[in-house]
């Protein structure tokens, strides 16, 4: 999965880089160019200006719309207040510094620490029980030679993605509340109903089990499509060996789907602080802020409910330098293992 | 705080109490005794009051209107009542001259329920009516508070913003005083004139809609016997020979009666906002109806025995596997309990005053078994209940403050109509809606459709009201009960010390209550206990609490009860 078209430093030139795809005509055209590094900037500007060009609307999308509003964290170190002008910069202006007031009642703030106790919690819990499935359900698929019946069972596997969360946990209501249809079972052959949905405990099981009944499915596509690029050919120069079904897979199929799986790791590390934020909001209180609080949640409630945005802001801010930490690290621990990760030095 | 909400049970429940503007202070004959002073210890962002001398400069003046003299005059704080049968062909005009210009007006608005489409019969009809385009923005109105905060921050305001005051938690005050226009200009003293309907709303319902120093709402004026009525299917009840409980220990041994898991039947909802009454718990309703001198002492409900006693009693109703788990979910996903209560999955259900007479007529036309009916609140220990009082205008409206004047006139024009009395055609178009497409007349009587029940709802009430009415001529037995419960309950009824003023707490302190009614939700679903509540309110001390009461005690000091 390596993006990396131009290497930026000639040390990284030797390294062996996955090419993009280049046709027999346009290597030689590459080949005609100098290698990287030895031109100087105006050089290689006017020989990729066409390309820069390009880029141009997709960077001042990324900048407008996911770098400007990173200013807006200017109000995690202010009282601000929304309301005294109808433009938020004007609002930014009049509102008050407090310097780091807002952080430190977030880290004396009891519910500030279950708030990130439950989002570790619940991204184990998922990455435990939920990341292996859609790795197993696509080597089942990628095993079911018919083609109709593959089509119609990747169909029905994808389809509850497309439900929204507010469906989903009313169907998981409808079957597993209090007076749901396991509850009403129970209760007719002369047992006790449970309710799995108020219950606390059993809270980030539940919340995974929904995960993987709406998005296993849609998980897999990633996988399928590192599985479709394995040759054949390795398959039966391994059966020609005399490797059986369970030794092909080991030796051919994992080695080939390793790459991508640490990809997706280290990008599911890198965002270890969400775990869900509209499915957890909506069973939050049926459970309680003791399970049911999450960082995301947490921001949420403080900042559009309470109207408190410089808490907020400060909550959300601690996030996001945590999250960076934990990418840089998935991905040492990614380099460390060979494998690419999501980029290199 | 939710007060009406009783947070499940306001549901789509109050949307048919809006239909019939049911509310309703007699009053007023001169308006409550006005506050000497001005201004709290604060001003600007400081919060305070208006009051006294500085408030009759911009209320309005007060022309009564009496189109039909009322069959059970308001007593006690109830609303009035009209029992006998209202005469269709003989209604009078209100409004002999369409004010609106014809501009387009936009208004934010909780619904309790679904929505109907923007352009029904409904709509247009009050549209051409009234002279103005409006269109509708409707909100959930059970998670109104949800999102209110962040459309008050943008810069993109609708014309019109309904705001409850139980939504004014957190900044919303201050936003209201910042982003919504001053409306003394248009209505103080003899200017309110030009629209007659609204100069004959109480002026204490005025008195409510001073924010920061100027007129700002137009109210909708309630009576001020609180709102939240145990409802039960009487039609059960007989059946099965249940008796309505006196105290809380009958209604224990009433539930444990009815429950019966097994046969998909559980006794009641979420009792919460009954166990405040029935232990007569300081006023829920807003920030400032919690505060009270008791014995000389400024105290918060928060911080009262009753308090923890009445939310372990309604804990233990839901531990002891009494209340329909429904009501377990929590406000974000309760649904609409509404048809479990008609199937009787659940017997009590404490809801809005309104949906005493509201659930009946929507489900006599499915069922004509169906009889719902409401209990008088009793003291917990078997006496009377001590209750405390409503404001007496809970719900107000508000005109963008970048809105031209001929805006704000067209939505006058709109108040105008909406507020109508009574006996007139327009309050008739209001709150029943065309006659043939939403209601129909059965031996003279006005009888409101399936489609009448749908449409006619929480809309055109909502931008004002006039002063509070309980009338539907359909059930003239139903407007009866609920205005003598009002009177009953209005004699154990008391107003605690802020009772009907409009109050903006000081910046720095309008967020520290913001967490205390999820915690109440929480400790009643098991999820957290009353040590959490003690420690919350230890915590909610120190925070300030206890300097918010200084502030609260300074106020009363300078400016005297309104109540007293």
């Amino acid at each position: 999965m390596s993006h990396s078209t131009v290497p930026r430093s000639s040390a990284e030139a030797s390294m062996p880089v996955k090419t993009p795809v280049a046709s027999p005509d346009a290597t030689g055209a590459r080949e005609a160019r100098p290698g990287p590094g030895k031109l100087g900037f105006r050089l290689r500007f006017r020989r990729d200006r066409a390309l820069i060009l390009m880029t141009l609307p997709a960077i001042v999308l990324v900048l407008v719309f996911n770098y400007l509003p990173i200013l807006g964290n200017v109000v995690a170190f202010q009282d601000y207040d929304p309301y005294v002008s109808d433009n938020g910069i004007v609002s930014i202006l009049h509102s008050p510094f407090v310097g780091l007031e807002n952080f430190q009642e977030i880290f004396g703030d009891s519910a500030f620490w279950n708030a990130v106790q439950n989002t570790f919690v619940l991204f184990f819990v998922q990455l435990l029980l939920f990341f292996p499935i859609p790795i197993l359900l696509a080597l089942l698929i990628n095993s079911v030679l018919r083609p109709r019946v593959r089509a119609v069972a990747q169909a029905v596997l994808y389809l509850p993605h497309f439900f929204s969360w507010v469906l989903v946990i009313a169907v998981f209501q409808q079957m597993f509340g209090g007076a749901g249809m396991l509850s009403q079972l129970l209760r007719q052959h002369g047992y006790n109903g449970i309710d799995i949905m108020t219950d606390p405990n059993t809270f980030p099981f539940l919340v995974t089990a929904q995960s993987v009944w709406k998005d296993a499915g849609w998980g897999i596509i990633v996988f399928l499509a590192a599985l479709a690029s394995v040759s054949q050919d390795l398959y039966e120069a391994a059966a020609m060996d005399g490797a059986g079904r369970w030794r092909r897979m080991w030796h051919v199929t994992l080695p080939a789907l390793r790459p991508v799986i640490a990809l997706l790791l280290v990008l599911r590390v890198g965002d270890a602080l969400t775990v869900g934020f509209e499915q957890i909001l909506l069973q939050r209180d049926a459970v309680g802020p003791d399970a049911g609080e999450i960082l995301d949640t947490f921001v949420w409630w403080n900042g559009v409910h309470n109207q408190d945005f410089g808490y907020a802001a400060a909550a959300g801010l601690i996030k996001g330098v945590v999250s960076i930490g934990l990418v840089l690290a998935a991905n040492k621990v990614a380099h460390l293992l060979g494998e690419q990760g999501v980029y290199k030095k | 705080m939710t007060p009406n909400a009783a947070s499940a049970s306001s549901g789509p429940s109050r949307r048919s109490f809006l239909a019939s503007t049911a509310i309703a202070t007699a009053a007023v004959a001169g308006g409550m005794p006005l506050l000497a002073a001005c201004g709290g210890s604060d001003s600007g962002s400081g919060g305070g009051t208006t009051s006294g001398k500085n408030a009759k400069k911009i209320l309005p003046a007060y022309v009564a209107s009496n189109v039909v003299t009322p069959d059970i005059p308001s007593k006690n704080g109830s609303a009035m009542g009209f029992t006998s049968k209202l005469d269709v062909a003989t209604l009078k005009t209100s409004v002999p001259k369409k004010l609106g210009k014809g501009g387009k007006v936009t208004i934010m608005s909780p619904y309790w329920g679904s929505p109907p489409k923007g352009n029904n019969p409904y709509y247009t009809g009050m549209n051409s009516l009234i002279g103005v385009d409006v269109e509708w923005r409707n909100q959930d109105g059970n998670t109104y508070d949800q999102k209110l905060g962040a459309v008050l921050a943008s810069s993109d305001i609708p014309d019109v913003v309904v705001i409850p005051g139980w939504n004014m938690t957190g900044r919303i005050p201050s936003a209201i005083a910042g982003k919504f226009a001053d409306l003394g200009p248009y209505l103080s003293g003899d200017k309110i004139k030009e629209y007659p309907n609204l100069a004959a709303i109480p002026s204490d319902a005025w008195q409510r809609s001073i924010f920061g120093g100027k007129l700002m709402g137009l109210p909708m004026p309630a009576p001020y016997v609180q709102n939240i009525v145990p409802l039960y299917r009487q039609d059960i009840f007989d059946k099965e020979h249940y008796e309505v409980p006196k105290s809380a220990d009958e209604f224990t041994a009433l539930c444990k009666e009815i429950t019966n898991p097994r046969a998909k039947r559980w006794a009641c909802g979420d009792m919460k906002w009954t166990a405040f009454n029935t232990f007569g718990v300081i006023s829920g309703g807003e920030k400032t109806l919690g505060w009270t001198v008791v014995d000389g002492k400024m105290i918060n409900r928060i911080e009262t025995p009753e308090y923890l006693e009445a939310l372990e009693w309604a804990r233990k109703l839901m531990a002891a596997g009494y209340v329909h788990p429904q009501f377990k979910l929590g406000k974000s996903q309760i649904g609409d309990p509404a048809p479990l209560f008609a199937a009787g999955e659940f017997l009590i259900w404490n809801d809005d005053i309104s949906n005493w007479y509201g659930r009946q007529a929507s489900q006599i036309t499915q069922n004509p078994d169906f009889k719902c009916w409401g209990m008088d609140l009793w003291g917990h220990d078997g006496g009377n209940p001590k209750l405390w009082a409503a404001n007496p205008a809970g719900i107000f409206s508000f005109v963008n403050k970048k809105a031209s004047e001929s805006v704000i006139r067209d939505v006058l024009a709109v108040a105008n109509v909406t507020a109508a009395p009574y006996g007139t055609k327009e309050w008739m178009m209001t709150n029943y809606g065309v006659e043939g497409t939403h209601y129909t007349l059965k031996d003279g009587v006005p009888v409101k459709n399936d489609k009448g029940n749908n449409e006619v709802v929480n809309a055109f009430v909502m931008v004002a009201s006039p002063a509070a009415t309980i009338a539907h001529p359909d059930l003239p037995d139903y407007t009866k009960a609920m205005v003598e419960w009002q009177q009953r309950m209005g004699a154990f009824t008391q107003k605690s010390s802020f009772w009907g003023l409009q109050i903006t707490e000081p910046n720095r302190y309008t967020n520290l209550a913001d967490n205390f009614e999820q915690l109440e939700d929480d400790i009643v679903r098991g999820h957290k206990k009353i040590s959490d509540m003690q420690q919350a309110v230890s915590d909610w001390k120190k925070r300030g609490g206890d300097r918010l009461r200084d502030w609260y005690k300074k106020l009363l000091d300078e400016n005297g009860s309104a109540a007293s």
